[in-house]
């Protein structure tokens, strides 16, 4: 089996070495030979009802996606990784979809998450886990799973997901592939599900940087429609992808490389360095003193935004409905008791604890104050760097139910990409080689707005290895 | 720090949310472990710090006061089978 990039996409389509009709017959029959083995998709579109309104100039018409299931498409059911939305159908389109119909893109399906996005290895879903097609005992990360999944294993070219904590660069480093959040504002937020709304930001998961230019051109932008989109101008990207990366000064955050990752994967950070450091790259050592406190700050900025957003699934207007209608409060819990699952459950009880009377000052507030200090050190940093390198995850992925009853144990899985989220800074994660055959990540961070940096920094990485395009196993299979 | 069952069940009633008493066990034990990481904040010094509520420095943009919205509640109310006239239906509230 061939994995297609976007970039290939285009060019066979182009030269109508192939149709775009072709282009998504294919991604289907891959949709349907293997979902039932890696369970990425929650529910695969139909032709006519996934065709954009195509514009005869796009360079990515005919282009088919994969979304996750947290953005709504108009007409299609928009499930969240939810019991409690497992019968919502989107009655508009969310704003970065709308921008990509309008280029003549094509919806393939609504790829599994955890559940409103709350996990990270995509055992929250009500829909059942993602199997990772690198081995299918082991998670896919999460929450962007089923896009990560979907790409890795060739059933999409691409796919769109969301990071609120790390949940489309974790994934990516978990399953091998290339995964960007790009600056706080810089896509809009309308029509994403909201979870935690300070820290949301919708990206992109490719095979490579490449592909991420292609498609975050067509996806950013203001919209009056999110007063938090950015009015910033949105550069062309893939104009910057070759530029000479010769001088350009890269930080490796001391707390980044404490002694606490294992020396396997300290082996292939520092290859990876290596081959930066033949493209002219120079690394300096900094520091970001407060880093180490994101982790306990994000779970509880997180939280409490949660409970926040998700007090509007009250039963009345969408979403489940408890059949018990004695009186109002009954109504309210019983249906927020049977539609919500326990990591929901428990996040929404933790963010009203900290937001609730008597504790805002020692932990809602506190905390915004710690995020301002993270902030600070990623303002300094960047004053003498252009770009921070360090691990995407501290591990490869690791077995289904290993840490699912473990809250704080999986929480720590987000330690490296909390803090861009924290901060609003862009992020992308590149795979960067295998220990024990599974794919393993680096992550690159730059200042707000500086998207086409990271962008230009991967593709020339992506240009002189090839990690970014190893096939798993699983897929090889299939041509059998 | 230390969280009780009773709050958690304070909790519940301010969430609209409730937990079996399974759940509410699990709960206890794990919002434990939670609130132990969270307590690593109160070491820090924040002393003149501001806190920060959004990630860029922005101010709130306005629109002319146009109408640019058209009310669609026929199309938002087929998510509902709950829904008559033009109303929602929610369990009686008054005697």
């Amino acid at each position: 089996m061939k994995r297609h990039t976007v970039r290939e996409l285009q060019d066979m389509i182009a030269d109508q070495s192939v149709s775009s009709d072709e282009v998504y017959q294919l991604y289907l029959n891959r949709i349907k030979a293997m979902n039932d083995s890696i369970n990425a998709f929650i529910s695969i579109e139909s032709d006519e009802t996934s065709s954009g309104t195509e514009e005869n100039d796009s360079e990515i018409k005919g282009v088919p996606y994969a979304l996750k299931d947290i953005f709504c498409s108009e007409g299609d059911k928009t499930t969240c990784g939810s019991k409690m939305l497992s019968n919502f159908v989107s009655p508009y389109d969310a704003t970065v979809v709308k921008n990509l119909r309008k280029k003549g893109t094509i919806i393939l399906g609504k790829t599994n998450m955890d559940e409103f996005a709350m996990g990270s290895s995509n055992e929250t879903s009500f829909y059942g886990n993602v199997l990772n097609p690198w081995d299918t005992e082991r998670t896919p990360g999460g929450s962007s799973g089923g896009s990560a999944a979907a790409v890795a294993a060739g059933m999409a070219p691409i796919a769109l997901g969301t990071d609120t904590g790390g949940s489309i660069r974790q994934p990516a480093a978990l399953t091998g592939i290339t995964g960007l959040k790009p600056t706080y504002g810089r896509c809009s937020r309308y029509g994403m599900i909201a979870f935690a709304s300070s820290l949301d930001q919708a990206g992109i998961l490719s095979i490579s940087a490449e592909d991420a230019a292609i498609f975050l051109e067509h996806m950013a932008g203001y919209d009056h429609k999110d007063s938090t989109s950015s009015m910033e101008e949105v550069p062309k990207y893939t104009e910057f992808l070759n530029d000479n990366l010769s001088g350009k000064v890269v930080g490796l955050p001391k707390e980044f490389f404490d002694g606490s990752l294992d020396s396997k994967y300290q082996g292939l950070v520092s290859d990876s360095i290596h081959e930066y450091e033949k493209m002219g790259i120079k690394f300096k050592d900094i520091s970001l003193p407060n880093i180490k406190y994101s982790v306990p700050t994000y779970y509880v900025v997180a939280p409490a935004e949660c409970s926040s957003n998700l007090a509007r699934y009250d039963g009345v207007r969408f979403g489940h409905r408890s059949s018990d209608d004695s009186d109002l409060d009954a109504f309210y819990k019983k249906t927020r008791k049977e539609g919500f699952g326990q990591e929901v459950k428990r996040r929404i009880i933790t963010g009203t604890y900290v937001l609730s009377a008597g504790y805002y000052d020692a932990y809602y507030l506190k905390a915004q104050k710690v995020r301002q200090l993270i902030n600070q050190d990623f303002l300094n940093a960047f004053k003498e760097v252009d770009v921070i390198m360090g691990p995407t995850t501290q591990q490869s992925a690791f077995k289904l139910g290993e840490k699912v009853d473990d809250p704080v144990s999986m929480y720590m899985n987000d330690i490296y990409t909390i803090s861009s989220n924290l901060s609003g800074v862009p992020a992308i994660s590149h795979p960067i080689g295998f220990v024990d055959d599974l794919p393993f990540g680096m992550q690159v961070i730059a200042p707000h707005f500086m998207e086409h940096d990271l962008l230009n920094i991967v593709h020339k990485y992506q240009m002189v290895t090839d990690w970014h395009l190893q096939i798993p196993g699983i897929c090889r299979e299939l041509d059998r | 720090m230390s969280i009780k069952k009773s709050e958690i069940e304070h909790l519940c009633n301010l969430s609209k949310l409730n937990l079996d008493e399974e759940e509410q066990s699990i709960f206890l034990s794990q919002m434990q472990s939670i609130l132990e990481m969270i307590k690593e904040l109160e070491g820090v010094d924040t002393g003149e710090i501001a806190p920060m509520a959004h990630p860029l420095q922005m101010s709130q943009r306005l629109r002319e006061d146009e109408i640019t919205e058209f009310n669609e509640r026929d199309k938002y109310q087929k998510n509902t089978d709950f829904a008559e006239d033009g109303f929602y239906k929610v369990p009686k509230v008054i005697d």
